[in-house]
């Protein structure tokens, strides 16, 4: 099966490593609360994707495997975000 | 029954020109095995128990007044509960992921039909295992400070101390899990019994668990 090549999964190694280091960072600048929130979730998907895509070869699966294996998270992360929102929205009232 | 619905019943030829009954997955899924395709099911159903815990600790803390107690604020009695600790983490998620790319490399190797680099690198990733599994030991309870239990954060005293404890311990089973299915799976590469496919699934396995550590690290220890 022909997958990335051994350079490219440690350039992915260092982007993750870097990525991981910014994070740290990004938690110590005391920016305002709700941008920290965001640029750390955004961190952590572009991460966890990363994984996914290059690591554990979604990259170079066919489309309905990519489908199998993401459509089941729609729902879920919808359920997710509408739950943790009205918890929120309660506690704020 | 008619004609056409009896036909409908009847075994398939095979797409792939195989014989002995063995059922391969449909083209729409190219070179993946059966095995791929079962680890992926598994790996999905997986991560939606660790969407569950992390669902409720995101409606704990959302709906929370207070998350981390301070002795005396809002009749709190026992001993202020101690903040996680950043860095030392941050240096267990640089060892997943260090695991995760020795793995990556193993089955790399695994392609190459090169089995003394599959078994180095398979070795590698059991150590990072092992050392990420020394270092949550570290962190509960303490191997050159006090941890975390001898710190105030007791299981089931507050919010924050029993969902720390649920999704990390969960997350750990998990490291435990990967190591020993990556044990059974070097000693079979050792042996001659494994080949591409089966380090291909361990890998899948293992870069989950790497995976759901991202999350897990920004959710409970930095946000």
């Amino acid at each position: 099966m022909a997958h990335a090549s051994k350079k490219s999964y440690l350039a992915i190694f260092g982007l993750l490593a870097l990525l991981t280091a910014l994070e740290v960072g990004v938690v110590y600048t005391g920016v305002a609360r709700k941008l920290l929130i965001s640029a750390l979730i955004g961190l952590a998907v572009t991460k966890a994707f990363m994984v996914g895509w290059f690591f554990m070869h979604l990259k170079s699966d066919t489309k309905t495997m990519k489908a199998t294996v993401a459509i089941p998270f729609f729902f879920p992360a919808l359920y997710a975000f509408v739950l943790i929102a009205e918890a929120a929205w309660r506690h704020f009232q | 029954m008619s004609a056409s619905v009896a036909a409908q019943h009847e075994d398939p030829p095979d797409p792939h020109g195989h014989g002995g009954g063995k059922v391969l997955p449909a083209d729409e899924y190219g070179k993946a095995t059966n095995g791929k395709i079962a680890m992926w099911m598994f790996l999905v159903s997986d991560a939606f128990s660790f969407g569950g815990l992390l669902l409720a600790y995101g409606i704990l803390r959302s709906g929370a007044h207070t998350w981390h107690h301070k002795f005396g604020e809002l009749g709190w009695k026992y001993a202020t509960e101690p903040k996680l600790g950043i860095n030392f983490t941050a240096g267990l998620t640089f060892l997943l992921i260090c695991s995760s790319v020795t793995m990556v490399l193993a089955y790399a190797a695994a392609v190459e039909k090169n089995r003394k680099q599959t078994l180095l690198f398979l070795g590698l990733t059991i150590l990072g295992g092992w050392m990420f599994l020394a270092g949550q030991y570290h962190e509960y309870w303490g191997i050159w400070h006090p941890g975390l239990t001898k710190e105030g954060l007791i299981l089931g005293r507050s919010a924050y101390a029993s969902t720390f404890y649920v999704v990390t311990s969960f997350h750990g089973l998990h490291v435990f899990t990967g190591t020993m299915y990556l044990l059974v799976i070097f000693l079979r590469t050792a042996a001659g019994k494994t080949d591409e496919n089966s380090i291909e699934l361990v890998g899948l396995f293992w870069h989950f668990v790497d995976l759901i550590w991202i999350l897990v690290f920004t959710f409970i220890y930095l946000l």
